[in-house]
């Protein structure tokens, strides 16, 4: 025994030449995916989209992230929904949320049909637009803010800064002033509705939101004088 | 041969003789250490001559001898060890081969443990112990290569050729330029199925051990060559760095189909799973897309977002109302079983569909495991982020 231990201590052994499985998966933070995987494209038209411009060659050797189980290739799905369902989620109710925004999409489709039909001429009738979805996107567009004010120290004073947002950090606001929106309402009056009656006006670009977002833009015009604090 | 067969067990240690980490000449593979006897006969004869060696050379003979001694016990004593198991197991010991050894030590020292390299092993001693370099200077104790003095010749002999290279493109690149020439675009170098090696094969094909930030400068200087127009020319360079990557549709075939008494193909697939909920799928066809979950509909689900999952790869194939499902599922709850019977589904599939739709569905994400589970709580918080409320007084 005491000569293996000598011949231990003489020679040292060195890893097996074939690397174990652990030493090509990078760790990614908590993630289980290592680094390379790349998201999976779902949607049929992206995926056509890539094979014609050649690119999905590139990706033949990188294996792909399963899909996640609220992303699927039918019409009916759409991403920037899927992400306002989320916002407007309450302790993991996904079903209750998802259920109130299809509802208000379908009184946003109800009150769109109502003005619809009492219009006198075909001329307003062409005007309205009864897809409730182009109504959410024109929503959500019109009342994304380009600015906004945020404290920033200098002398011991806080200065209120304007400061261009990313479109993330804007789409983010503007669908978060929606739903805060749609909330501050009676208690006799449904969510879904107040919603829905919030969706037709910001996409009509008046309502409660869009003033939110203009007496945010005129207040960054107020405070143009400390917008030099951003970088000095 | 007990004795044998635990002196190559291998378990992890740190290199100790570091003395020995020399540097490899002027190629980047280095010599192995086993042509040194030789060296060390010619040695022995000019020591008598002159008597003005070097202390370094003179430490690394010796160093060197012993290594060569104890390597020929250890190949002596892998021999006997596997002549005694070859008997030990009833066979012929001249016909005895490495991979009978293998299951030979698997039979007799049976192992549960988790991690394959603390398994018990018997292997040749050159591939147990680690190669190492030749002598990389002279008797008067001057070194060969010029970059002895960095620690790691190779590796930067290695960064020093790819420099070279982006140099001599670069002027190449001039040259055609002012020829009025451009690159070849069919020559192209294409790196899209390959990887740079890893850490540890550099670190093995080096004979050196380097860092995580030398490793770093590796990648970064050979990308560097790539994305020059002429990289091409240097391809047979390149290439020794990289490794393939496996395809990735075909790395699992798909089964063929078995048939029934009624003559409908059908393909069932086990083991189904996704977070804690486990099941298995059948598939049918020709069908009318018929869909019954444990006896059930497809209203088993209340959620519709677990009806769209079990029809997604249905749906993103076409496959809708042409073939039956037929699935059981158990444990968990209903998004895990949708997603293990998704799983499921698009498994069997590819037994009825094309390559071209099977690569499509890899690229879905759907011939993917979900192997994200439910993250674990931790002590001294509330859940597996959340900290408990905590006020300084």
């Amino acid at each position: 025994m005491a000569t293996i231990k000598t011949l231990f201590n003489k020679c040292q052994i060195l890893k097996s030449k074939t690397p174990l499985l652990s030493t090509f998966i990078q760790q990614n933070g908590m993630s289980q995916y290592p680094t390379y995987y790349i998201n999976p494209i779902y949607k049929k038209d992206a995926l056509e989209a890539l094979i014609k411009s050649g690119e999905d060659q590139n990706l033949k050797h990188i294996p792909t992230r399963a899909a996640l189980n609220n992303q699927t290739c039918s019409t009916a799905h759409d991403d920037l929904v899927n992400l306002f369902v989320n916002y407007v989620m309450k302790d993991g109710l996904k079903p209750l949320a998802r259920d109130l925004v299809a509802q208000s999409f379908e009184s946003v489709k109800r009150l769109q049909l109502e003005k619809y039909h009492k219009c006198q001429s075909e001329e307003e009738k062409a005007k309205i637009e009864l897809n409730p979805k182009t109504i959410f996107y024109t929503a959500i567009n019109n009342c994304k803010p380009i600015l906004h004010l945020t404290p920033i120290k200098r002398g011991g004073v806080r200065y209120q800064v304007p400061v261009p947002l990313t479109d993330k950090k804007s789409e983010f606001l503007s669908m978060k002033w929606l739903i805060a929106a749609a909330k501050e309402k009676d208690s006799t009056v449904r969510f879904h509705l107040q919603l829905a009656r919030e969706l037709i006006d910001a996409a009509n670009n008046t309502g409660r939101v869009i003033k939110r977002k203009q007496d945010l833009h005129r207040q960054c015009e107020a405070n143009r004088a400390y917008a030099h604090y951003r970088w000095s | 041969m007990l004795k044998t067969v635990f002196n190559v067990i291998k378990t992890k240690h740190i290199q100790t003789n570091q003395g020995l980490q020399c540097l490899g000449p002027f190629t980047t593979q280095a010599c192995k250490f086993s042509n040194t006897s030789q060296l060390c006969h010619s040695e022995k004869q000019t020591h008598e001559e002159k008597q003005n060696i070097s202390k370094a050379m003179k430490a690394y003979l010796d160093r060197a001898r012993e290594h060569d001694e104890f390597m020929n016990e250890q190949n002596q004593e892998y021999q006997l060890g596997k002549r005694h198991l070859a008997n030990m197991m009833g066979e012929s010991p001249e016909t005895f081969t490495q991979h009978d050894v293998d299951n030979a030590i698997e039979y007799l020292f049976p192992s549960g443990l988790f991690e394959k390299k603390a398994r018990p092993m018997m292997k040749p001693p050159e591939e147990v112990f680690p190669q190492r370099k030749a002598a990389e200077f002279d008797e008067t104790g001057r070194p060969h290569h010029f970059l002895f003095y960095t620690g790691k010749a190779s590796f930067y002999q290695v960064l020093h050729d790819t420099v070279q290279h982006i140099v001599d493109l670069n002027r190449f690149e001039d040259a055609m330029i002012r020829k009025g020439m451009r690159p070849d675009k069919d020559q192209k170098i294409n790196l899209s199925g390959y990887q740079w090696i890893d850490k540890d094969s550099l670190e093995a094909k080096l004979v050196e051990t380097i860092g995580d930030k030398d490793y770093e400068s590796f990648v970064q200087a050979f990308e560097r060559l790539c994305s020059l127009p002429y990289s091409y020319k240097v391809k047979d360079f390149i290439m020794e760095y990289r490794k393939p990557l496996m395809s990735q549709t075909k790395a699992h075939d798909a089964p063929k189909p078995q048939y029934d008494e009624n003559g409908r193909a059908f393909v069932t697939t086990y083991e189904c799973l996704r977070k804690s909920a486990r099941g298995d799928v059948t598939i049918r066809s020709p069908g009318t897309g018929k869909i019954s979950i444990n006896g059930e509909d497809i209203t088993y689900f209340d959620l519709l977002q677990c009806r769209e999952q079990v029809i997604f790869p249905l749906l993103f194939t076409n496959m809708i109302n042409k073939v039956d499902i037929e699935a059981n599922v158990e444990g968990g709850g209903s998004s895990g079983q949708a997603g293990a019977i998704r799983w499921g589904i698009a498994w069997g599939l590819r037994s009825f569909l094309d390559q071209e739709t099977i690569e499509k569905m890899r690229l879905a994400g759907l011939l993917t495991r979900d192997y994200r589970t439910r993250e674990r709580k931790k002590p001294g918080q509330q859940g597996a982020r959340r900290k408990f409320t905590w006020k300084k007084r």
